[in-house]
């Protein structure tokens, strides 16, 4: 079973990081021991989505300079004990590191951890390069827009190039939005998935309490939002080769007519 | 004529829009164009290393370090090369 995980996209804003903080935190928070590395030298991100921005010591830059070992550089989360973050350095760029060194990088961190998962930095240079270099399974995150799913494509074209298998990469989409679809206004994950000829494991609806979760510095898996968590949890569990149908992923953003009728009470009260 | 005004036509949504834009998009997106379309491929993998040699002795020539602190590579991307050069300062 494949250990090793990158997150691409090609085009940027579309959910990379927001999809690594919240598929580690699920991963954790079901007892696997994790290890999530910022490939985004220059333009680092992960760091602040998990709250840690204030706790980070040494980067992957000191790693590959030998100013000391992956394990010295690791940020432990504050809730999750077992969830690790490998920061990537502001003051660098992605061409001070090469493939080789993030497959030695992960080389070494490989026996600790049941699951390791890469940030890759948006486009498909150098610091795309280092991010796949030593993954096993790629995830592609695309929103349902024509520039993002063109991108994909180019992506899953250079992973296939760079040896991945085709049942090595698979596709969240980010930001589906159920009405449209209804309305046919907005492509299908049907549409997406046969386009880009991969299989989904995950849809993940455009919804308030992203933004508010990044804002707070807790992913949404740790904000208590059931049905946004409910979505990377079965995207965790489908990683681990759960049977766990797509269709599980559709929820109303809002949530349910419970949930309505709580806002409008609260809203009234307020 | 009445019932042709009460007769809606059906809109067609920009999904199906979409969906036959992405078709043309996709054609020939995923496209490999190898180095040996452009340049004789023994020819390049031979002169790599030593065209790294006389980057990173100019480079640290011209930036008075020692050589070791300039780490140049090569990479063949899809078509196209890009040779990256890094100099550490002590």
């Amino acid at each position: 079973m494949e250990k090793v995980f990158v997150v691409t996209s090609g085009k940027g804003g579309v959910g990379k990081t927001t999809l690594v903080a919240n598929l580690g935190c699920a991963l954790a928070k079901m007892g696997d021991k994790v290890c999530l590395i910022d490939a985004d030298v220059g333009l680092k991100n992960l760091d602040v989505v998990l709250g840690l921005e204030n706790r980070i010591i040494y980067t992957i830059i000191d790693v590959v300079n030998n100013r000391v070992k992956p394990e010295e550089a690791l940020v432990k989360h504050k809730i999750l004990k077992n969830l690790h973050l490998l920061p990537a350095s502001q003051i660098a760029t992605k061409e001070m590191i090469s493939p080789e060194d993030m497959k030695r990088i992960i080389h070494q961190l490989y026996p600790n951890f049941d699951y390791i998962i890469i940030d890759s930095p948006a486009g498909i240079e150098r610091g795309f390069r280092n991010a796949i270099a030593a993954a096993e399974q790629a995830i592609v995150i695309t929103t349902p827009e024509l520039p993002s799913i063109s991108d994909a494509d180019r992506v899953i074209g250079l992973l296939e190039n760079a040896g991945f298998e085709a049942q090595s990469v698979k596709l969240v989409i980010n930001r589906i939005k159920p009405k449209m679809v209804k309305r046919g206004e907005m492509l299908t994950k049907e549409d997406i998935a046969e386009a880009l000829a991969v299989s989904i494991v995950g849809l993940i609806p455009d919804t308030d309490e992203m933004v508010v979760a990044t804002n707070k510095g807790m992913p949404v898996v740790l904000n208590g939002n059931q049905n946004v968590s409910v979505i990377f949890e079965n995207i965790a569990k489908r990683l681990k080769g759960q049977p766990i149908p797509i269709e599980a992923d559709t929820i109303v953003p809002g949530g349910s007519f419970l949930d309505m009728i709580k806002k409008l009470f609260k809203g009234s009260r307020g | 004529m009445f019932f042709g005004f009460m007769r809606r036509r059906k809109k067609k949504g920009s999904r199906t829009e979409a969906k036959e834009r992405l078709e043309n998009m996709l054609s020939t997106r995923r496209r490999v164009v190898p180095i040996s379309n452009f340049i004789d491929e023994k020819h390049f993998r031979n002169s790599v290393s030593e065209m790294e040699n006389v980057v990173r002795e100019l480079a640290a020539k011209y930036f008075n370090v020692a050589k070791h602190n300039v780490r140049v590579e090569c990479e063949e991307h899809n078509g196209y090369v890009v040779i990256i050069t890094n100099i550490t300062f002590d």
